[in-house]
């Protein structure tokens, strides 16, 4: 539990590492979006964690990356293709992003560091906990991009999200470093 | 050299099996997603024309009625294929104009491919026959004027739904 919540809150990808920050802005403009984003890359992150966990012993360390990049690649075809069948208006509004879920520095940091190290139990966890927190970084960004919308039309452009993002990014930093 | 030499056959074993993987669940959702496509197609057709017409018919001749002439079309923008449908009213002689364009589904960059959204201005502009190219999707906004440009040329040449 200790490990999910540290993936998810103090280690929260968005808002302490800043990574996984380019569908984080773009994909926010409406809940719908930011939901379907979330659930893909949970789903890529996870299943290309354990994957990768459960290879470990096989693959090569001086290739390890080139592998960790293709299951990665496999999974995020997955996805998309999954997402086309069964969510395909979906699919038709975000597609662009979930194919470049591939490239998320966020997912790769998780294998690299966890995943190609560690236990089935403790990848699954943390990968868990990394997809709840950037869920929840996407969802609050979503959210507030969407209620303010009507007033505040700026806030569904990009540079909005740039603006609203350095809000939540500056309230996160407070709240976890009380003065 | 052994090293290397496994370090080969992982990463070709990996790829093959990413590679079953995904062309194994590409064909199982394979129904589905034509099926999806086709739905949207029929949305996008009724509100181009305002009434439902059944675009299971494979052909490029959508529809013809009276002289309203619909037509699929495609091309290759920025981010790949698209498809287009083109209603056209059909007038003797090559007098046969634009009443509308919508495009059926596209892969060009979010942002850039606004134009191409049903409503817009620029798809609008067909319908008046002057149409001018997009700054910042110069790309985008030529492909589809190539592919209506085609559309209308072959309606004209083949005389299609001519009464």
């Amino acid at each position: 539990m200790n490990r999910f919540v540290e993936a998810a809150v103090q280690r929260n990808p968005a808002w302490s590492q800043l990574l996984g920050l380019c569908p984080l802005l773009a994909v926010s403009n409406t809940v719908a979006n930011a939901v379907g984003l979330a659930a893909a890359s949970a789903l890529v992150l996870c299943g290309s964690a354990a994957s990768v966990c459960l290879l470990r012993k096989v693959i090569a360390a001086d290739v390890r990356l080139p592998c960790f990049v293709l299951v990665v690649a496999t999974f995020t075809t997955l996805a998309n293709l999954a997402m086309e069948a069964f969510a395909f208006e979906l699919h038709q509004r975000i597609a662009l992003f979930v194919q470049i879920i591939v490239t998320n520095c966020m997912i790769l940091a998780r294998i690299e560091q966890v995943a190609w190290k560690n236990g089935l139990t403790a990848t699954l966890i943390d990968a868990l906990g990394t997809s709840a927190g950037f869920a929840a970084a996407i969802l609050a960004l979503g959210a507030v991009r969407e209620l303010i919308a009507h007033g505040f039309p700026l806030a569904a452009q990009p540079a909005g999200a740039f603006i609203i993002a350095g809000l939540l990014l500056a309230a996160a930093t407070k709240i976890r470093q009380p003065t | 050299m052994r090293t290397a030499l496994r370090s080969v056959a992982v990463l070709v074993g990996l790829a093959v099996l990413g590679g079953a993987t995904v062309t194994w669940f590409a064909d199982a959702t394979k129904a589905r997603v034509r099926e999806n496509r086709h739905a949207a197609e029929t949305l996008v057709l009724r509100e181009l024309l305002g009434f439902e017409i059944d675009a299971a018919s494979g052909g490029d001749v959508l529809l013809c009625e009276r002289n309203l002439l619909v037509l699929r079309g495609d091309g290759r923008g920025y981010g790949g294929e698209f498809r287009l449908a083109v209603a056209l009213e059909v007038a003797e002689p090559a007098g046969t104009t634009v009443k509308g364009v919508r495009i059926v589904d596209h892969a060009e960059t979010p942002g850039f491919a606004d134009i191409l959204e049903a409503g817009s201005t620029w798809l609008d502009s067909f319908r008046h026959g002057e149409v001018d190219a997009v700054t910042g999707a110069t790309v985008t906004s030529q492909a589809v004027i190539a592919a209506v440009d085609r559309a209308l040329q072959r309606a004209v040449d083949e005389g299609l739904c001519v009464p």
